[in-house]
This record gives structure tokens, sequence and C-alpha cells, in this order.
């Protein structure tokens, strides 16, 4: 006879059904608050956002519904495809180069013996600096006249670029601060670093002295999980690059529109144009494409991630 | 002190967002009854300002209160600049729990249209402050479609601020009536001033205007207007204001090397306060340069730090453009509006009343923004008088009084901060010469042109 669940269930003492019955209220009980909040604060913001991105909202009275013609509007504004330029050269440059840098500190990490608790703990910390503190103290850092940065430079012979006016150079100072706190991608490069079996590890020395070797056939494969989850995280994270942006460029993306960001035009348009409905349009169309690019990349992590246990 | 910096136009400075995350902090902490106010208490919110812009506001709230036999009020004060302020009064009117007054340091006009505030022309019939106790090209930056949405209680009057002693010392007459008359002549005695060593800047005359909000003023100087209110039009790419950004450009390549960012990086060239963004200095109170356009609230923070480095200072009436016929000034107003869902208009009307005829008297003694209500009989500034004798005050005093009397319409469309945002755009192309000027202010032309008719369209 087929044991199923059902069959099981019906088999069990009535105590313990209703010990069962217990738990899970208690289940239900505990997880109760976080699910409140992720449906008062996530689930019906997210769906109010699609309705209000087709009304007109004025800040009283009831939104009207206007269709498309948000969508049409922002596509039409030239303050739109600026920012979303500016915002994908920003993801594409910043998110592999954060990537490099995190692994090659986790790797120095990973052979660090002596003090490795104390330089995790340094490399973590500038991730629980504010982001507006940290791009004040970049601003300072980067001051063309009096700052450490360019002094530093000008005294080496070379001619410092004006980092936060020159529109040139404004969109490379953003990826530097972005490129600041590493901590986290680097703990968990870390912890896939950890995690490879000594025995693969002394194999492949014992296989081809040369440690770039390793890296590429033996560690960068078996940490792809980790590059997985930092590739995601980085791409959400710099689609959305906002108090950066805002605090180095204004609401105006200064020098010229160099520094305009996606967030920022979003944000001026809900809170300094009072245009509530263009910015859940343009709120819309970030998530839209986030998650496009999110399934594009579980879609080919088939072919290039590896996870222990996997038959391939 | 109410000073509104330029330092970051259409921006946030990082001393304005710093101070915007610590009064969101200070708001949420809040007890319930300050951000829901009862019937009977007034509940008053202040954007930016001082200890002391602080403490002579809860006096006058408090006072008012007591006399009005109201229960005990409460004001709610440094709530952050710009956008971060007008985000947190959204959200408490879209919330229901609005203050019963604001403060903004942001024209009611754009959020009154959009039915934010309460239409004050009812109580005002009838009321020790009807319309026609206001300059009309103040209260316009309150109205829309004829509709008062707020009242410019008090406002910083713009004129030219120039250092006595450094005029002095090339040679150049330094009484008010001497100063120059137009921007010609303005232009010519900036030369005597201009100093360079290599690429720094070291003293300077006056500046091309590069402050996108105060742009209005020096249009009209030259006769023309950014907005057109009684047409509902933008002017962005008029006649005068093209003659206008062309004398600025010339001005800036032949004097200043045609390269702003050689004047930034020198000190902040552009308004009487260090910059917000770089924490650079005020040239004009470095005594590094001759003179230049502010408001009148620096008269309160003018001994501040940075400490001047000379004593004499004085103002003059705004020097005429090439098209432009007679001067005119400006104001960057403290508005005060009732928003929609105050459990205390009439109450709090009557302290709008209170405040603009007496309470205005006691602010400008401590802080000189002037007050504008045709009733007021001003005193001058106690800071003022102990610094500079009462001579001098009350002759700063009657000056402002007659600038207050000539200020051009500003302030007063429904997509203000999109038009000043496109107009900051704008500027930025002129001065860094990415774009030729009929090109930048015809671009600017078309988006505010779009943004109004959206807006109007309702």
């Amino acid at each position: 006879m087929p044991v199923g669940p059902t069959t099981v269930g019906a088999a069990m003492p009535r105590r313990k059904r209703r010990a069962g019955q217990g738990e899970a209220r208690a289940g239900v009980l505990f997880a109760l608050p976080w699910m409140l909040g992720l449906t008062i604060f996530t689930a019906i913001p997210l769906l109010l956002t699609f309705f209000i991105a087709q009304s007109k909202f004025q800040i009283t009275g009831p939104p009207k519904w206007v269709g498309m013609q948000n969508y049409e509007a922002i596509f039409a504004d030239p303050a739109f495809w600026t920012s979303a330029g500016n915002t994908f050269m920003f993801a594409v440059i910043s998110v592999p180069l954060k990537l490099v840098l995190a692994l090659g500190l986790a790797l120095l990490l990973n052979r660090v013996t002596a003090l490795s608790g104390f330089y995790r703990t340094v490399f973590y910390l500038p991730f629980l600096m504010p982001a507006v503190a940290g791009s004040i103290v970049f601003i300072l850092l980067l001051n063309p006249s009096a700052g450490p940065v360019n002094l530093m430079l000008e005294g080496m012979g070379l001619h410092p670029p004006d980092w936060l006016r020159d529109p040139r150079a404004a969109l490379w100072t953003l990826i530097l601060l972005n490129l600041w706190p590493l901590g986290v991608e680097t703990l968990v490069f870390l912890g896939g670093l950890q995690n490879i079996p000594k025995d693969v590890s002394e194999a492949a020395d014992l296989d081809s002295p040369k440690g770039w070797h390793k890296l590429v056939w033996i560690t960068i494969p078996l940490i792809t999980p980790m590059i997985l989850f930092n590739l995601v995280i980085g791409i959400i994270y710099s689609f959305q690059i906002f108090a950066q942006a805002l605090v180095i460029g204004g609401t105006t993306g200064k020098p010229a529109e160099a520094t305009l960001m996606y967030m920022v035009v979003l944000y001026r348009l809900a809170f300094r144009y009072f245009n509530m409905g263009q910015a859940a349009a343009m709120a819309v169309v970030l998530f839209l494409v986030v998650l496009l690019l999110t399934l594009l990349i579980f879609r080919t992590a088939r072919s290039w991630v590896y996870y222990e246990g996997d038959s391939r | 002190m109410s000073h509104k910096t330029h330092a970051a136009p259409g921006t946030i400075s990082r001393r304005g967002l710093l101070a915007a995350s610590a009064a969101a902090g200070a708001v949420m902490a809040l007890p319930q009854g300050a951000l829901a106010q009862a019937e009977g208490q007034l509940l008053l919110w202040l954007p930016g300002g001082s200890d002391l812009f602080c403490k002579i506001h809860t006096g006058l709230l408090d006072g008012f209160s007591k006399g009005a036999n109201l229960g005990p009020a409460t004001t709610v004060c440094g709530l952050g600049q710009d956008t971060e302020f007008t985000q947190a009064l959204i959200g408490s009117i879209t919330a229901g729990a609005p203050p019963d007054i604001s403060m903004l340091w942001d024209s009611p006009v754009s959020l009154g249209a959009q039915g934010a505030f309460m239409p004050l022309d009812d109580m005002m019939k009838g009321s020790k402050i009807p319309l026609e106790t206001w300059p009309a090209g103040l209260l316009s930056s309150c109205q829309f479609k004829g509709v008062t949405y707020g009242l410019p209680v008090t406002a910083g009057v713009y004129a030219m601020w120039y250092n006595e002693e450094m005029l002095e010392a090339r040679g150049v007459k330094s009484d008010r009536a001497s100063f120059p008359k137009t921007w010609v002549e303005m232009r010519k005695m900036s030369k005597e001033f201009t100093v360079w060593d290599g690429d720094n800047l070291k003293s300077a005359g006056f500046m091309p205007n590069r402050i996108p909000e105060t742009m209005a003023i020096w249009s009209a100087l030259n006769g023309g207007m950014l907005f057109d209110e009684a047409n509902l039009k933008y002017a962005l790419d008029s006649e005068q204001n093209i003659e206008m950004m062309n004398f600025f450009l010339e001005w800036l390549d032949e004097e200043y090397k045609g390269d702003v960012n050689l004047i930034d990086r020198s000190g902040n060239f552009r308004e009487g306060y260090a910059d917000g963004a770089t924490g650079v200095g005020p040239a004009f109170r470095e005594g590094r340069q001759a003179g230049l356009m502010s408001g009148s609230w620096l008269m309160g923070d003018i001994y501040a730090d940075p400490v001047p480095t000379f004593t004499r200072w004085n103002q003059a009436p705004n020097p005429v453009g090439p098209s432009g016929s007679a001067p005119v000034s400006g104001t960057w107003p403290n508005w005060f509006v009732i928003p929609i869902g105050s459990k205390n208009p009439q109450a709090a009307f009557d302290y709008l009343a209170y405040l603009a005829v007496e309470g205005s008297v006691e602010w400008y003694q401590q802080i000189p923004d002037v007050p504008t209500n045709s009733q007021v009989q001003l005193k001058a500034p106690t800071s003022l008088v102990e610094r500079r004798g009462q001579e001098f005050a009350d002759d700063l005093t009657a000056f402002l009084a007659t600038q207050a009397a000539v200020v051009t319409p500003m302030w007063n469309s429904p997509s203000q901060s999109f038009g000043n945002d496109q107009m900051a755009r704008a500027m930025e192309k002129i001065f860094t010469h990415a774009s030729p000027v009929k090109e930048a202010l015809a671009d600017a032309q078309t988006a505010a042109q779009a943004e109004l008719e959206r807006v109007l369209a309702g």
C-alpha cells in the first residue's frame, strides 16, 4: 500500500496531530509580523506603484487614470535617457570592477593567518558608514585645490583631474566612490574560498606549480555561486545608486548631467516636480529592467555556475 | 538665521542633507501629539535655520497662543531645506496629519496649484492683512489663477553688496550714489580688482551671475522676464535673456579666463557663504571680492564665521543691463502656508496675521529678514545697530524698504522648480562652453514650457 502524507496523517494519533497543529499555528504567529511587514511595506506599495504609474496623481484628491501617458512622457524626456545611459555605464563599469577587486582582496585575506579577523573587520567597516557621510569624505579628499588626493598627485608631478567638476571625470569619481565599500562582496568571496576542500586545493598545487592555473581552473569555478550572488546583488544595487549621486551631483546631476542617475531623476520627479505618476512609471521601468537582467543572469548561470554535487 | 544658500542651485547641499537626515530622525522620534495636532493647539513646521531662528519662532508662536487662549503650541524646527522638507510636508498632508502652519523656502504656487494648501483669500477679506496690504510683486509669488496660497511674511531683499574698504583702497568712491548704475559700468569697475596668480583667482571685483534663483532679477534688470505670468508662458530664450547671457559669457571670457572651474577652485565668488558642497570660503567675506548680489539675510550672518576681514560694507541698487531701463530688486521670501487638513485653520490664519504685522518686527530686529506687509513700521536690526551704529542701520533699513518696493515678480510659476532646473542646466552649458547661448536657452525654454503645459492641464 502506498504511504502518502494523507495516509500518515490519518494514522497519526489525535494528540500528536493537535501538537502539530499547535506548532504550525505558532509558526504562523512567529512569521506574522514579517508577513505583515512584507504585505504593508512591500507588496501593497509595489502594487500601488503600478497603479499610480498609470495615473495623474495630485497631492490631494484621488488619482486620475491616464493609461500609458506617463510612460510616453518619460520616454520622451531627455533626462530619462541621459540618466539611463549614465546608470548603465555606471553598472557596466562598476559591477565587474568591484567583483574583481573584491575577489583579489578575498584571495589576499585568505592567505593572511595573523590578524585575519582584524583585516576582515577593517575591510568591512566602510560598508557600515552611511553613504552620505562616505560621499562627503570623498568630496573633501578629492577637492581640487586643497584635497589630499590632488595634492599628492601634484606632488608626484601629475596633473590630476577636477574630480567633481569635470564632466569627463565625474562619473568615474562616482564609480571610485562605489568601489570603496568592498566589505560585503569580499566576505562572501572569502566564505567561498574557505569552503574549497583542502584536498582539492592540494591536488591542484601538485598538478601545477603555477598559481594562476589553480585560480582559473580550480578556485574560480568552485566559487561561481558566490560570483553569481555578488553579480546579481551588484547589478540590483548599481541600478539603484542614489545617495552618492545626489550628494555629488544634486538633483541636476552636476557637472553637465554627468552624475545624473536614474534614481535621482525619479526622486526629483516625485519630490521636486511633484509628478508622482511619471516617477512611478520610472520605478516600474526600473523594476522590469532589473527583473529581466536578473532572470537573464539566472538563465545563463546554468552554464557557468558550479554547485557541489552537480552531475554536470 | 534664515539664510538660503545658493551654493548648489536646484540641488542639495551636504550640510542640508545631513540636517535633513537628522531632522527626519527627529520627526520620527517626536511624540504622537506633535505630528497630529489637536484642535486649539497650533503646530508650526520650519525648514532649516539656526537655533536663534528656531527660538524666535517658538517664542512668537507661544506668545500668540497664550494671548489667544489657545492650548500649548508646538514649533518643529530645522526640518531641512529644499526637497527633503517638501517631502516631509507632502507626506504629512497625504497622511492627513499636517502642521497647522508651515514656513516654506520655495514658492507655494506649485504645491498650492495641486491642492496642498488652503486658499487664503476668503480669510484675508476683512482681516487685518487684506490683499491690498501686500506688495503685488511679492504676493504674486503665492498666487495662481487669482488664488492666494500663502503669504510672503518676510523676505530677503536682493541688492548689490560691496566692500567699502576695498573700493577705497583702489581709489574708487564708496558711497551708494557713486555705485555703478549699469552692468557696463560694473564690469569696467570690476576689472580694477581682478588679480590672477597663475590659475588662482586671488581677488575679483564682481562676477557674472551664476545663481539660477536670482536670474529672474537679472533678466528684469535687462528689461526681460523668465516667466510671463499674465500669459502663462516661459520666456527663457527671449532676446533680452540671450543678450544677458552673452554679456555674462563675454565677461567671463574676458576677465576670468572663460573657466568657471578656475573661479570655483579659487574660492566661493558666487555668494557670501562658504560653498555648501566643498566648504570653500566666501571670497566676499574674505576681502577678496569687491561686491556681489546677495539677499538681506547676509546682514545676520556677515559677522559670523568666517568673520569678514573688513568692517565697512554697504548696499546699493542693482545696476541695469543694456536693454533695461530702471533698477529692480528681487526677493527670496519666507512663505507661510496653511496645509490642507490643518486642524486649526482660522487660528493658523490669525497667527499669520499677527506674524505679518507685529511678529515680523521682532523677527527683523534679531534676524534681518525684511517684513513685507505695508503696515509694518520697521526698526533697524539690533545686531546691526551694535556693529555699525544707529545711523547706518536706519539708513540701510530705509534702503531695503525702497528695494522691497521695486521687486520684480519671481517665484510665480506653477512649475517653478522645473523651470529653475532648466535655467540651471542652460547656465551650466553656457558657462562651460558646452552649448551656444541661443541653443541652451531654447532647449531650456522648450522643456520648461512643456512641463508648464502639463501642470496647467490639471
